[in-house]
């Protein structure tokens, strides 16, 4: 029976590198994908690109391709991105560059965009398409339209398998999934289209891309097999062994540090996902209620008889608008009297915020180690207890700039003001928020497209 | 004799977000754990537990084949990753908080889950633990 090996050399923005440049080495992968795009970073990348058209996707990438390309441009494995971000022409320059300066000749680059809807938002709506924000329910989109600053659909798979069954070595989209990263390549080596045919095939396809997706999480990071993870500090990142009937075993490099067990794989399993029984991407409807895991070995966990159901007729768009910002700062206590000293410095906070006449939409006070994560979960210490020491975290979500900065400033008093001892590092700067406004749209509303590009001598 | 317990005692947790929803995948130690889990985390007790942190409604979905419950949080992260003001802004603690909620266990099946853990902690010490199986 065919198999392919499809590994994961990125989850997030800011992902370890050598982990990548190991599985290029030693994975013996025929391609590795690389996601790079959170929910909120579409909207980042767009503001790059606005005040740099040939900006706006994730820079990493030039760290990336100069380190793997070498490898790979020997070795064949192909490797598929959604650094493109918002702008996967501008990257794809970029990497064509890079690679023409490596010697990579005759090297193909896909290119897979359309998922920028922000030029059509008007005309959507203007069909009566209703933006419904999924979070909400609210459907008055007109309330943020001056505000939005993106508008991307997660596409699927199609664009890319068009550019590998055209000879692409390297793909880079913009914001398909992070899940049709690895669909891609599955439909492209077992010809599995959207035909009926095919349904259970792509519900495995999507279900071991999700499994594999966020790097190391599958293979003992963030997980409850912390204590049990072997060199943790050269975590590996996880390979799956495909098969042409749509089962998988989910490994990672050879050596490698971290752990692969029936844990980390439920673990996986579970996370980010709604009702299990329908895990919707745009290429099909992963059902993680039917299929088996079974561990065969030391680091080897197969995943069997997957069942899907058809795409979904609509696409998710993440929609992200200006929505005020964010002021914050943090105080440090000693000993003695620790605690006491930081719950002196909540009230003087909250009564020089009313001094001042400062309205901030939300304001939210942390005591650092005690109730910062667990909140109203968490039962405080005494007043006088004695711990080493005791921080407070301030932090606000106002209209403006000016009144952000106030947050700041006010903790930053403290310094000076606060109870014998208080300690501070460097102050944050204000940050500005973007909001997202999930919603859906009827999927022909989205035109991806894709094209080659060729690094020629 | 039923012991009130904390969640902790019957299973691991994962939590993650998309938008302003939380969800925390709940894995039972063993099967007579996930037994027990469907019986007593429902969604009131979880909505209870959490109070003033999820503000929507909450719904819980069973996952037989692998013991498994995904619990699922609307309106649970102070507005979600870009614009909390939580500092766990993605809400990977809150799987950890829902292991505090507690629940009536009978006093045998307690030790058992007690013993399903120290088993798992002890097979993956083994670095060779794959050639036992």
């Amino acid at each position: 029976m065919k198999k392919v090996r499809i590994a994961s050399g990125s989850a997030f923005w800011g992902d370890m590198l050598e982990p990548a440049i190991e599985l290029a080495k030693y994975g013996n992968a025929d391609y590795i994908g690389f996601d790079h795009l959170a929910e909120l970073t579409l909207s980042i990348l767009q503001r790059m690109k606005a005040k740099n058209p040939s900006a706006g996707y994730i820079p990493d990438i030039k760290t990336w391709m100069k380190a793997i390309l070498p490898i790979t441009y020997k070795s064949g494995t192909k490797l598929i991105t959604n650094a493109g971000g918002a702008n996967p022409e501008a990257a794809a320059e970029e990497v064509a560059k890079i690679a023409k300066d490596l010697g990579c000749i005759g090297l193909k680059i896909g290119v897979v965009a359309g998922d920028d809807i922000s030029p059509m938002l008007d005309d959507i709506s203007a069909k009566g398409i209703k933006l419904k924000n999924l979070d909400t329910g609210e459907e008055d989109i007109d309330r943020i339209r001056d505000k939005i600053v993106a508008a991307n659909a997660y596409t699927g798979a199609n664009e890319i398998k068009k550019c590998l069954e055209e000879g692409a070595d390297v793909v880079i989209c913009g914001r398909v999934s992070d899940n049709a990263l690895y669909v891609g390549p599955l439909m492209h080596e077992f010809g599995w289209d959207y035909s009926d045919k095919y349904v259970d095939k792509i519900g495995a396809a999507v279900t071991i891309g999700h499994i594999i997706e966020c790097s190391c999480c599958v293979t003992g990071g963030m997980s409850n097999m912390w204590k049990v993870s072997k060199d943790p500090w050269k975590i590996g990142f996880p390979i799956a062994e495909v098969d042409e009937n749509g089962d998988a075993v989910i490994t990672k490099p050879e050596g490698s540090g971290g752990i692969v067990n029936e844990w980390t794989v439920k673990e996986h399993l579970v996370y980010e996902v709604h009702d299990p029984g329908n895990y919707i991407m745009p290429d099909g409807i992963g059902d993680f209620t039917s299929l088996k895991i079974k561990e065969i070995g030391t680091d080897r966990v197969r995943v069997s008889g997957i069942k899907g159901k058809p795409r979904p007729e609509t696409l998710k768009v993440c929609i992200g608008y200006r929505d005020g910002f964010i002021g914050e700062g943090l105080i440090m206590f000693p000993w003695p009297d620790a605690f006491a000293k930081a719950q002196w410095s909540e009230k003087w906070m909250r009564k020089r915020f009313k001094l001042l006449g400062l309205k901030p939409d939300e304001l939210r006070i942390d005591y650092i180690g005690e109730n910062m994560l667990h909140d109203i979960i968490a039962t405080l210490p005494d007043t006088d207890s004695q711990p080493n020491e005791a921080g407070l975290r301030v932090v606000a979500r106002t209209k403006t700039r000016a009144e952000a900065d106030m947050v700041r400033r006010e903790a930053s008093h403290l310094w000076t003001a606060g109870p014998v001892g208080s300690s501070f590092g460097a102050p944050f700067n204000p940050r500005p928020v973007i909001s997202l406004w999930p919603t859906l749209v009827p999927r022909e509303e989205v035109k991806p497209y894709y094209f080659i590009k060729e690094v020629t001598a | 004799m039923n012991i009130d317990t904390q969640i902790k005692e019957l299973a691991f947790a994962r939590s993650g977000d998309k938008g302003d929803i939380s969800n925390i995948g709940l894995l039972a130690k063993n099967a007579e754990c996930y037994e027990i889990m469907k019986k007593e985390i429902t969604s009131e007790r979880i909505k209870n537990h959490f109070g003033k942190m999820v503000k929507g409604k909450v719904n819980i979905y069973e996952m037989p084949n692998t013991n498994a419950l995904q619990i699922v949080m609307h309106n649970a992260l102070g507005g979600g990753a870009t614009k909390t003001l939580r500092y766990d802004q993605t809400g990977k603690s809150m799987g950890q908080a829902l292991l505090k909620m507690h629940v009536p266990v009978k006093e045998d099946a307690l030790e058992r889950a007690k013993k399903a853990e120290a088993d798992i902690y002890k097979k993956y010490s083994d670095p060779d633990w794959g050639s036992k199986l």
